[in-house]
């Protein structure tokens, strides 16, 4: 049976570039410093949040060199950036040893501001001014075809758009292209941008956390009875999947991954099928014999969202029954939500990196008997569920064991 | 899904269609056997400032006076029906049917409902707010296809949209034949679909990949592709649950590929080798040597650069039997559905092998010298004893799908 490593691990954020400094804000539970959002295009309504976690693009340097970016979206770069970052994490620094290698990844709202301008172009300058750069860079699979040219990676190319459960989705594809012998190897992974438009739109569908920190700043409260939204955030997270034949030293192993729907969803919100999804859950550990008691710690997505956590929070007690849960992180509220952060925090999770207590976290809700992680030292990990609920419907998890 | 996997062999059960042929696979069947050709003026938009003026639009894009169906997109109206479609024809529908718990969706889009958030921001970046209505916005999600289709139709397990350009839906039905294989759904309901907007359709023209008529897939003076819309879906299940309950398969889906050029973010490797590779790669997933194919469905945009990569890719994997083998492009006659070309490509591959006939392309301009396939011209050609069909999808950013269906005998 073919064992599947995760090997490398990039990533790139509002905390900075690479691994460690991802490790750092988890460990210290420290909100980056939000950026004040460019509300210049007046796009924003006038109580919307003014920060996100924005990544400073002088970071992508780097790694995307001036002249290679030139061509290219954000969300190109900063997926080029960390898909280089987990290379060079894996060893492989200098180059892949042949082509046979996929691209599964994943984002959520695509090249965001390639979009805008050629919807300003067209709708406001008419169809004749549109920018055929614009364009090639404005189609969701861009980041993916950058990585590959960049790479000399000839194996499936593959981009999933599916919110907030992406990600996820994602590892489990590629998981199974090298379970299934494809490819010795596939790079998996996510990121989105954060631009002044996309983020206005969230506020105007009252995604976002508004004045929910002390002096009017916006903060993020995963399963607290006051939380009300999440802390928008861009950036990319690319890990490095390889079948258990070149493996030196390995940040986790891809055990099982899953997914599942819950039709009662409505399209831009959450239903009310926690119960299914809890089966589906149960069932993907049963085919994979993975007992729900050898579970030591969840990884959740709570991302303060008011109705996204309590399906996540239902999801896990019904899967979990009468048993106690075992520690639960909420890494976004620190990394915030969308651009991967949460992702490199949960292959960190089961690599054994610290986590301190729940950032934002105050007050239980009592209908979601989910208490988040409180900072105390935690046992090293074996067994790490990760889940991922998606406005929609959507919903997936992956199972990943400590090296 | 794990690793711990079983491998099931997997029959097409169902499938439906929407196209600018019509509404449902008759009209479909229909127009391709007469080699009739979709594209022409449209109404969708105001395309009087754009540099071409054609499309295989869909005339009539009313569903049905369902109320579910008033927040739909477009594009979520063509999937819906062409799922209730397939699912219907695999018996999976109606009022005796089991709910689809067992089920997923894996659907392929480029741009979901880009149409009706156009009039969003259309409204939006002209700072008129109030006017810009929120529900069209929501519609523009790339998995707002697929999502619609498993909330339409109580689907319980995994749902996943491709966006990976032009090979979106058939690198989905890969991703839902993988699922059915393994045993993780018992039935997958797969496909894609995509509406005409305006963004695809500038932008395609900026790239002045379009041609002024109606495409040409291979032939001499080609200038570019046409563009189309619509909604394909195949239902996919385990051969042997099919047979167990009596039904017979449409096919047998017998194996998908993929790989990638690495070459360039919209042209192709002159060379087809990532084509060819994707190819290779289906060949190899259904345990079939290349000399059992009987036909190709080719992705033939119509584009010089495309159609002339796509017919290395074909020599690299048929060898002599390249020029021999019979060809077809369905873009020909439907345009270019882009997320969910893959899908309704599929479809005609699957009633060409029911049927025992290739769809013809229909006009009598010269095949191109540099590229002698075997293009069916005109009429159907009679294939009685045709074993299985390969359909392929090449997009931007060099990703190469390939789709690999058997005709299904009793014997």
């Amino acid at each position: 049976m073919t064992e599947i490593f995760i090997t490398g691990l990039g990533t790139v954020g509002a905390y900075g570039s690479g691994a460690e400094s991802l490790r750092r804000v988890l460990a210290a539970s420290e909100l980056p410093a939000p950026s004040e959002v460019d509300r210049s295009a007046g796009y924003h309504l006038a109580q919307a949040p003014r920060k996100a976690l924005l990544l400073d693009p002088a970071l992508l340097r780097e790694w995307v060199p001036p002249g290679e970016a030139r061509r290219m979206s954000p969300p190109s770069r900063f997926a080029l950036a960390a898909a280089r970052m987990a290379f060079r994490c894996a060893g492989l620094g200098e180059g892949l040893p042949d082509e046979r290698t996929g691209v599964v990844i994943s984002t959520a709202f695509g090249p965001s501001s390639y979009s805008e301008g050629l919807l300003r172009q067209i709708l406001l300058e008419g169809p004749e001014s549109a920018s055929p750069i614009l364009f090639m860079e404005s189609v969701a699979n861009a980041p993916a075809a950058q990585i590959a040219i960049a790479s000399k990676a000839r194996g499936p190319s593959v981009t999933i758009c599916q919110r907030e459960a992406g990600a996820l989705l994602a590892v489990g594809q590629a998981a199974a292209d090298v379970a299934a012998g494809r490819v010795p190897r596939a790079l998996a992974g996510t990121l989105d941008e954060m631009t002044p438009l996309l983020h206005s739109l969230l506020d105007r569908f009252g995604a976002l956390a508004r004045n929910s920190g002390p002096d009017g700043t916006e903060v993020a409260r995963p399963f607290d009875l006051r939380r009300a939204g999440f802390v928008a955030a861009e950036g990319a997270t690319m890990l490095l999947l390889e079948s258990g034949e070149r493996t030196a030293s390995p940040l986790a192993r891809v055990a099982a991954w899953g997914s599942a729907f819950d039709p009662t969803a409505p399209a831009v919100g959450w239903g009310t099928g926690s119960a299914g999804l809890a089966r589906s859950l149960r069932r993907t550990l049963d085919r994979a014999g993975i007992p729900l008691e050898s579970i030591d710690r969840i990884v959740t997505g709570a991302s303060g969202s008011r109705s996204g956590d309590r399906v996540e929070a239902l999801l896990l007690k019904e899967a979990w029954g009468d048993l106690p849960l075992p520690p639960v992180l909420a890494p976004k509220s620190v990394t915030g939500e969308y651009g991967g952060g949460f992702l490199g925090a949960a292959v960190l999770a089961a690599a054994g990196a610290p986590f301190g207590p729940t950032a934002g976290f105050e007050e239980p809700d009592p209908e979601l008997g989910v208490v988040p992680h409180d900072g105390s030292p935690l046992a090293p990990p074996s067994t790490i569920l990760v889940t991922s609920v998606a406005a929609g419907g959507a919903a997936s998890w992956l199972v990943l064991e400590a090296p | 899904m794990n690793h711990k996997a079983v491998s099931r062999r997997v029959a097409v059960s169902g499938i439906g269609a929407v196209s600018g042929l019509g509404w449902g696979i008759g009209p479909l069947w229909e127009g391709l056997r007469a080699g009739r050709t979709a594209i022409r003026p449209f109404q969708r938009f105001d395309h009087s400032a754009h540099r071409t003026h054609l499309a295989a639009e869909i005339a009539d894009t009313s569903l049905s006076s369902d109320p579910r169906c008033q927040r739909l997109s477009l594009a979520d109206r063509f999937a819906v029906f062409a799922a209730a479609e397939a699912l219907a024809m695999a018996g999976l529908s109606g009022d005796t049917a089991a709910p689809l718990e067992d089920a997923g969706v894996w659907f392929g889009s480029s741009t979901g409902g880009m149409f009706e958030s156009e009039r969003y921001f259309s409204e939006f970046l002209r700072g008129r707010w109030r006017n810009a209505r929120l529900r069209d916005l929501a519609a523009q999600q790339v998995n707002a296809p697929g999502d619609a289709v498993a909330r339409w139709f109580g689907v319980s397990g995994p749902v996943s949209t491709v966006s990976s350009a032009c090979s979106s839906g058939a690198l989905a039905l890969g991703a839902a034949l993988d699922a059915v294989r393994s045993g993780e759904v018992e039935v997958a309901v797969s496909g894609g679909s995509d509406s005409l907007c305006q963004l695809t359709y500038a932008g395609f023209n900026a790239l002045r990949s379009v041609d002024e008529g109606p495409c040409r897939p291979f032939r001499a003076g080609r200038e570019g592709m046409s563009f189309g819309e619509g909604s394909a879906v195949l239902v996919l299940e385990p051969l042997e649950r099919v047979l167990a309950r009596g039904a017979e398969p449409l096919a047998e889906f017998s194996g998908a590929g993929s790989a990638c050029d690495a070459h360039h973010m919209t042209a192709p490797d002159p060379s087809g080798a990532g084509a060819a590779a994707a190819i290779e790669a289906a060949l190899r997933d259904a345990g079939m040597p290349a000399s059992e194919v009987g036909f190709v469905n080719a992705h033939g945009t119509g584009t010089p650069l495309n159609d002339a990569a796509e017919w290395r890719a074909l020599q690299r994997v048929f060898g002599e039997r390249a020029g021999e083998l019979p060809l077809t492009a369905t873009k020909a006659l439907l345009g270019h559905l882009l997320g969910s070309s893959g899908a309704i490509e599929a479809v005609a591959t699957v009633l060409c092998l029911r049927h025992g006939e290739l769809h013809p392309v229909p006009g009598c301009a010269e095949v191109d010298p540099e590229l002698p396939v075997s293009l069916v011209l005109d009429r159907p050609l009679p294939l009685p004893g045709v074993r299985a069909a390969v359909s392929t999808s090449l997009a931007f950013g060099g990703s190469n799908a390939a789709l690999v269906f058997s005709r299904w005998t009793n014997s």
